[in-house]
Formats: structure tokens, C-alpha cells, sequence
């Protein structure tokens, strides 16, 4: 019964992810005039196939293959599901029999209906060979793969962004250690931190302090603000200095329905 | 779905529809909802996240009783970045603002409140992401209007994408060391499913998790 209710909803997902991710593809050979969406490298893959069905196939098999151990292994599709697969098997199927590119591969509404069909068939093999595999299984994959991960989460990724906007120029590396050493100590993670840095770095870089790169740097502040209020930072931060937490700001949070030690 | 067909089979006057601006919330939102849905499938039935191992597995750390917050906020700023450059280049990044940003990040937050219903349930996590999606679209609509042509900038996107792609590398050999801490049969097993893996030129992290899982269900460990 529980097999027959995964199916259903893969079956409704793969069709609902398909079709956006389809369409959305061919949205993105017209771009920027029409607002698309996929990503660049897919753009790129997409045109290194040259609209033959059989590249386009094959490209997406070698990622299908991966998709599937992930699938198998940690329940994880991998993002080229939606990236690589889908648009790249919508194209093989209309770029069969050799039709052109411009009439099939960049019309959204058949890779729309290409896509969502693909889709379908895709989500459905995935999870249903997925959900095959005993419990026991799993939990063995989830023991090995909780404690990578989060080695992964900290230190590794806020290492890796952290010397990427450092290599990145000056600006990117101030504002990413900044913002990068704050969330640390507000979010208990540095990457949202550097990522914001290397984000406001290269805006004011590439187009100096206009009104995007400043109402973008309000925003970020607002985030940080927000973020160490309704964490209870602010009360911490003036506790950590052995200061006397002043009672309004104590009637604040209380009021907002967040408990104070 | 059917709607969308029976749009299609009634000829080519609707080709307005797939290409105009106003039209792109929806493709969002249908994106959204089935990948918002995929993440209700993993919190349920740990299969069908449309995403990476490596940020799974943070959403799986908070699960474990380990805290949201890494996933949300990792997610959530990926999700405002993408927002951004998407708007100003023409191209929504589907992976970094829908399937990180969305399909991870909003759900950690959701789940670090303590709201887990648009999760548990098939049917509202489908609304919930379809809301959201047609949300997000406009709001990339609504700054196209400001922002294309006047800036030319992708907000070191390139940068972080080239970082996100290192990180992702990492995590092959973080599960090997991983495993090969859990027990020397898993480790041995994670070994060699990576290294053929390495062999036939895939990803390693694949390799060393399905070679833990098939030593480690002859010699299990204790969990």
C-alpha cells in the first residue's frame, strides 16, 4: 500500500518538476529577453550537444547513473535531476529523427510536455528502486553519511568560500570576513556570512555603490540584526561582556513570545 | 499537468503564454512544488530529495537532533543570492534559489520553528511550495523591471559556484574516512566502491556510500 502511495506522488512530483524544469530550459535560450531558468552550465551542455539525440542521451545517462546510487544510497537525487537529466532526455526525445533545435529544443511548451513526461518516468524509477532498499540498509548509508556531512557543513565549506572570496579581490575578502566571522558567531555558520561577503564584494566591484550594491548591504544588515535577535544573541553578547541585560530589551523578546534565561 | 496539455494541443496562438514574463511565476511555482514535495518524500520516507548528498544530509543533521540552522541559513542565503543574480542575468540558477533555497533551506526553517506540517503532508507541501514559487517569480519579475540593463554584475555568482563545486568534491573522501571510522568492514567496502567508482570515472561519494551499505549488511555495525 505504502509502495502504491509513493508512486502516486512521485508520479505527481516528477510531472509538476518536469514541466517547470523543461520549459524553463528552453526560456533560457532566449535569455534575457525571456526569463529563464536552469543554469548556465546547462545552457552550455545543452549547446555542446549540438542537437544531436544521441549526445544529448548520453549526457544525461552518465548523470542518471550517479542519480541513481545517490537515490539508492542516501535518498538524495543529486540537483541534476532537474539540471542535466530532465532537459537533456526532453531534448533527445524531440531532436529524434533529426528535427532542428530551434523548432523543438527551444520552444518551451515541448520541452514543457517532453520534460514532464520525462519527468514522470524518472522520479517514478527512481523512488520506487529507492524505496526497494531494506531499512537496515539505509540506516547504515545515514550512520556513514551524518557524521561526512557534517564534518562537510563545519569546518570544511566556510573554509573553502572563505578562501574563495579571499582569492576573489580585496573587497570580496573584508566584507567575507566580516559577514563571514559574524554569522559564525550569530548562526553558528560561517558560509551564509561569506557568501553575502563575496555577494556585496563583487557588486560594488563590478558596478561600484549604486543602489542595488547599497540597498543589497541594508538588506544584509537587516538579516544579521533579525537573525541575532530572534536567536537571543543580542541578550547573550551583553552577558558575555559580564554587563547587566537592561529589563525593556529582556520585555522585548518576552513579548515577541521568546523565552530569556 | 492536464491543463497544461490540453493549453498545448489547442495550436500555437497560446505561444504568448510560454514565452511573456507574466507566465514565469507559474513554471516556478510547478518547479517548486514538486521539488518542496520531493523534500516531504525524504522527511517521510528518506527517499526523493532533489538535491546533493552533501546538503541532504545537513537537512538530515537537524532531523538527527543536530539543529536546523546550518541548513536554513545555508539555504536561505543561496536562495537571496540566486533571487538576484537570476533577475539581473535573465537566468533563474535552479539549483541554488529552488532546490537548495526552497526545497532545503525553507523547510529547515520551517522545521527549526517547530512548524512541520507543510512537510508531513503530501497535499500541503505541494501548496506550500507552489505559494512560494509563485512568489519568488514575481519577485523576479518585479526586479527585472529595475534591474536589467543597469547592471551588468553577477555578484560574484561565478565565485560561489566555483566554491560550491569544490565543496561538493570533498565530501567522497569525507565518507570514506567516515566509514572507515564506523568499522573496518564498512571502511574496506567504502573503499572499494569508491575506487571503482574513481575507475569508471564517477563521482566518488556514490561509490563509498553503496560500498559501505553492502559490507555493512553482511557485517553490520551497531547503530
Amino acid at each position: 500500500m505504502e509502495f502504491m502511495i509513493i508512486l502516486i506522488k512521485s508520479a505527481i512530483i516528477g510531472a509538476l518538476v518536469g514541466v517547470g524544469a523543461g520549459a524553463g530550459a528552453a526560456r533560457m535560450f532566449h535569455a534575457p529577453t525571456v526569463q529563464g531558468m536552469g543554469a548556465f552550465r546547462t545552457l552550455g551542455e545543452l549547446n555542446a550537444c549540438a542537437g544531436d539525440a544521441a549526445s544529448h542521451f548520453s549526457f544525461g545517462l552518465g548523470f542518471f547513473f550517479n542519480a541513481w546510487a545517490s537515490s539508492v544510497g542516501a535518498g538524495a537525487f543529486t540537483q541534476d535531476v532537474d539540471h542535466r537529466i530532465i532537459p537533456n532526455w526532453a531534448a533527445a526525445v524531440l531532436l529524434r529523427k533529426g528535427k532542428k533545435p530551434e523548432e523543438t529544443l527551444h520552444d518551451p511548451k515541448k520541452m514543457g510536455i517532453a520534460g514532464g513526461i520525462i519527468g514522470v518516468i524518472i522520479v517514478v524509477f527512481l523512488n520506487s528502486t529507492a524505496s526497494a532498499i531494506p531499512e537496515s540498509l539505509q540506516a547504515i548509508a545515514v550512520k556513514v553519511l551524518v557524521p561526512a556531512a557534517n564534518l562537510l557543513i563545519n569546518p570544511v565549506m566556510p573554509v573553502i568560500f572563505w578562501l574563495a572570496a579571499l582569492d576573489a579581490g580585496k573587497r570580496s575578502g573584508i566584507w567575507g570576513t566580516i559577514f563571514g566571522g559574524l554569522a559564525h558567531i550569530i548562526m553558528g555558520n560561517a558560509v551564509p556570512g561569506v557568501v553575502l561577503g563575496i555577494l556585496i564584494g563583487k557588486g560594488v566591484d563590478d558596478g561600484g555603490w549604486t543602489k542595488i550594491t547599497k540597498n543589497l548591504l541594508t538588506a544584509v544588515i537587516l538579516l544579521f540584526a533579525l537573525s541575532a535577535f530572534f536567536r537571543g544573541f543580542d541578550i547573550n553578547l551583553i552577558k558575555s561582556f559580564h554587563l547587566d541585560v537592561p529589563t525593556w530589551l529582556i520585555n522585548i523578546h518576552e513579548m515577541l513570545g521568546q523565552e530569556v534565561k | 499537468m492536464s491543463e497544461n496539455i490540453n493549453i498545448t494541443n489547442s495550436e500555437k496562438n497560446m505561444k504568448n503564454f510560454w514565452y511573456a514574463d507574466w507566465s514565469f511565476p507559474i513554471f516556478v511555482s510547478l518547479l517548486s512544488a514538486g521539488v518542496f514535495a520531493g523534500t516531504h518524500m525524504y522527511y517521510v520516507y528518506h527517499i526523493g530529495a532533489f538535491n546533493d548528498v552533501a546538503i541532504v544530509a545537513m537537512l538530515q543533521a537537524g532531523m538527527e537532533g543536530a539543529g536546523y540552522g546550518a541548513a536554513a541559513a545555508f539555504g536561505a542565503s543561496f536562495l537571496f543570492a540566486r533571487i538576484l543574480e537570476g533577475s539581473l542575468v535573465g537566468i533563474l540558477d535552479i539549483g541554488g534559489s529552488i532546490q537548495t533555497g526552497l526545497g532545503i533551506g525553507v523547510p529547515a526553517l520551517l522545521l527549526g520553528a517547530g512548524i512541520t506540517a507543510p512537510i508531513e503532508s503530501f497535499v500541503l507541501s505541494l501548496l506550500t511550495g507552489a505559494l512560494l514559487g509563485i512568489i519568488i517569480g514575481y519577485v523576479i519579475i518585479g526586479l527585472r523591471k529595475f534591474t536589467v540593463g543597469r547592471s551588468n554584475s553577477t555578484f560574484g555568482a561565478d565565485i560561489m559556484m566555483g566554491a560550491g563545486n569544490s565543496s561538493g568534491r570533498f565530501l567522497g573522501p569525507l565518507i570514506i574516512i567516515s566509514a572507515a571510522s564506523a568499522s573496518i568492514p564498512v571502511g574496506i567496502g567504502s573503499i572499494i566502491g569508491a575506487a571503482l567508482f574513481y575507475a569508471w570515472k564517477k563521482p566518488i561519494a556514490g561509490g563509498a556510500i553503496l560500498g559501505a551499505m553492502i559490507l555493512g549488511a553482511f557485517f553490520p555495525i551497531e547503530l
